[in-house]
């Protein structure tokens, strides 16, 4: 057989097939979700909690999870990591958890613009969803809830606290992430923010974004910015968290006169404070959101309902200097404690 | 120039395999040994963890994963064939998608016509890197690693301009369907169609007429000779600048179909879409037994390749891997996949056939 018979020959079959299809074909609307839908008990509750890939920040997700299964009594709670900071991995990974018997999920959405597909794609099978430590983009929401920290909430603290510590005058400088999400653009519009109510004080003089890949390309654009405009800025605000640790290491070793804010709270940061070569910083809530996050899906797993579905919830952001160094972490306790007090309260309607 | 000999032809049942080179045992061939992992990983997956053949979390999502990747490993595999590499699939690929999102988001277009041009703006692209090749004589390596640069920052750019964000809110008609459906939802009376997802079909005729192009038409099998030696190529009278150009084209218009799919897949067309297809667009031809050096492709075994490294990726996500063990697994699996591609270099070379 020739090509040319080849190709006739397949045009007719494709055409024959695609008539089948069309002709005499319905279509059969049954979702084939899974029974999920019905109330559960909290030990039949399995909890997925998903970052979107590995960073510092989820750590605290581990022992939270696990704290959050004992108190509860929940089935099992799990935490898994390997999406890579990659959407489609993402979404593989949430599906082979859910062939694994997972059934609720507290997911941090790699890409804040196409993540209420996933949640839909979840919803729609029976599971119970909630968006952790950031929300989708624009104004919907297709989890439950969300319960983040309100980003540009944090950004504006951070960059009044880097304007404080610039004696309210002077040139910033904002180091931020991926400038392709969009709570890098809230986090810009927070500092923004701030910097218009000195009415022309303080000047941002240059917002460095793309630079939380890891540590080594932080520190070579904040190596780079030193040795360009060292001398005439007076203020670096952090609103991620390598070029934080970079900024904060590269101005205490070039001596220069720059107050560094930085963000969340590991050790390196803390030290940074306690030595004086961090101005402050603006610690999260992770563990809220993991301890808080997993009992208001336990509570929908169990037939509770949000009273406002997709609601927007902030998980809290504390502004830590040497002052409160020591004592912050009690001040985030009781915002978590509160925090679950809101979902009893306000957010959830149980009957 | 055109892809009229690319899109004539969706033809045909997959071929046996003809590739194989006389001489060499049944069992040498690599598509064979690709199938009998497969089966045995299938296999062993399916034992230690029966969720692997769950046909709603697994068996669906996995076909639709695959149907990109596979579509991914061919964007590769046309360039391959000239023995050049195309390191600007990713961004090929968003731009593409970016191209799509923006017909739907401006002019309402129909599914159809976002296709339409994605794929049309995936093969000038595609084209505009082979025109660069062939005019200044840089290595491909070169031009692509340097248009990938150039159109990273082109895509962040085009959506700082075009959205708010960085994705497209829209959903044309269709895209939905496309996404969740199956053909189980699809019934002529009480008989319903398989557990596939609506991408396969498009990626099965993508995968045939790619095979029929370079096993029976003319312009691939010159395409392959162009790829085997350059030289005799053009001493046979074969227009080699404009096959160059041609399997760019077709490498771009590839691209632009996995980008296209893809959104489809995660339901948004966004930057991010081709982030993740450089690595996976070799190892599925290479693990099926395309030569890096040109002159040989195997399209069956690009599928087989890229259903290998989803079967291995699924497997290890249900068994719940952590994130390092994860990598060092991929990562032997690619240098298994290289080392083989040199023994049958080497094997095919003894035995004085030149594929």
């Amino acid at each position: 057989m020739n090509f040319r018979q080849l190709r006739s020959g397949a045009l007719v079959a494709v055409t024959v097939a695609s008539l089948a299809l069309a002709a005499g074909c319905s279509k059969n609307t049954t979702a084939s979700g899974n029974d999920a839908t019905s109330a559960l008990t909290a030990d039949q509750v399995k909890i997925a909690l998903v970052p979107g890939g590995p960073h510092p920040y989820f750590q605290p997700w581990k022992a939270a999870g696990q704290q959050a299964k004992q108190e509860f009594g929940l089935g099992d709670v799990t935490f898994n990591e390997t999406s890579g900071w990659d959407q489609t991995k993402q979404n593989d990974v949430l599906k082979s958890l859910a062939a694994q018997g997972y059934n609720a999920f507290g997911i941090f959405g790699v890409s804040p613009d196409n993540i209420n597909s996933t949640f839909q794609d979840l919803t729609r099978q029976g599971f119970q969803v909630a968006s952790i430590a950031s929300c989708p983009a624009g104004t919907t929401d297709d989890a439950s809830f969300c319960l983040a920290t309100d980003v540009e909430a944090a950004a504006y603290k951070a960059a009044k606290a880097a304007i404080a510590a610039m004696g309210g005058q002077g040139n910033l400088v904002h180091l931020t992430g991926n400038k392709v999400d969009s709570n890098t653009q809230r986090r810009m519009d927070g500092v923004q923010k701030a910097v218009d109510e000195t009415n022309g004080k303080v000047k941002l003089v240059q917002t460095i974004t793309d630079i939380d890949i890891d540590l080594q390309t932080a520190q070579r654009s904040v190596a780079d910015l030193l040795a360009a405009r060292g001398t005439d800025i007076q203020g670096i605000v952090n609103t991620a968290y390598n070029p934080a640790v970079a900024s904060a290491a590269a101005v205490k070793q070039s001596g220069l006169p720059i107050k560094v804010v930085a963000i969340d709270d590991d050790p390196t940061i803390l030290a940074g404070i306690k030595d004086g070569s961090v101005a402050a910083t603006v610690a999260q809530n992770p563990v809220g959101q993991a301890t808080v996050g997993s009992y208001a899906l336990m509570k929908l797993a169990e037939g509770c309902t949000m009273t406002t579905p997709g609601v927007t919830i902030d998980s809290g952001s504390f502004v830590v200097s040497s002052d409160n160094v020591d004592s912050y972490d009690q001040e985030r306790q009781a915002e978590t404690t509160k925090l679950r007090q809101d979902f009893d309260d306000k957010y959830l309607s149980c009957s | 120039m055109g892809e009229a000999t690319l899109t004539s032809a969706p033809a045909a049942p997959p071929q046996e395999d003809s590739t194989t080179p006389s001489g060499l045992p049944w069992w040498a061939n690599p598509r064979v040994g690709l199938l009998v992992v497969i089966v045995a990983l299938v296999i062993l997956f399916s034992a230690l963890r029966p969720s692997f053949l769950n046909v709603d979390l697994t068996l669906v999502p996995m076909q639709a994963d695959l149907s990109v990747f596979a579509i991914v490993g061919l964007a590769q595999l046309a360039v391959l064939s000239l023995g050049h590499m195309n390191l600007a699939v990713p961004r090929m690929a968003a731009v593409s998608a970016f191209a799509a999102g923006l017909t739907y988001d401006r002019l309402h277009a129909p599914l159809v016509v976002g296709l339409a041009v994605a794929l049309v703006v995936g093969a000038l692209i595609g084209a505009l890197a082979g025109t660069i090749i062939t005019t200044t004589g840089v290595n491909s390596f070169v031009v692509t690693l340097a248009l990938d640069f150039g159109l990273l920052g082109l895509v962040s750019l085009l959506y700082a301009w075009a959205t708010d964000g960085v994705a497209f809110a829209v959903h044309p008609a269709g895209m939905d369907a496309l996404r969740f459906d199956t053909m189980n939802n699809y019934c002529a009376g009480p008989v319903c169609g398989p557990p596939v997802p609506l991408v396969v079909p498009i990626a099965l005729v993508t995968v045939v007429a790619v095979g029929v192009l370079f096993r029976r038409s003319r312009v691939g099998r010159e395409m392959l000779m162009t790829g085997s030696s350059l030289r005799a190529a053009r001493l046979s009278g074969i227009p080699v600048t404009r096959r160059i150009i041609q399997a760019h084209a077709l490498s771009g218009l590839l691209c632009g179909l996995a980008g296209f799919l893809l959104a489809i897949n995660n339901g948004a067309f966004s930057a991010t879409i081709g982030d993740q297809f450089l690595l996976p667009s070799f190892l599925a031809p290479v693990l099926g037994g395309t030569l890096l050096a040109g002159g040989a492709v195997s399209v069956l075994g690009t599928v087989l390749g890229a259903t290998l490294t989803s079967v291995i990726q699924k497997g290890l996500n249900l068994l719940q891997f952590q994130l390092d063990q994860l990598q060092i697994l991929i990562g032997v699996v690619l240098l298994l996949a290289l080392s083989l591609d040199r023994v049958r270099h080497v094997l095919a070379e003894r035995r004085g056939v030149r594929r």
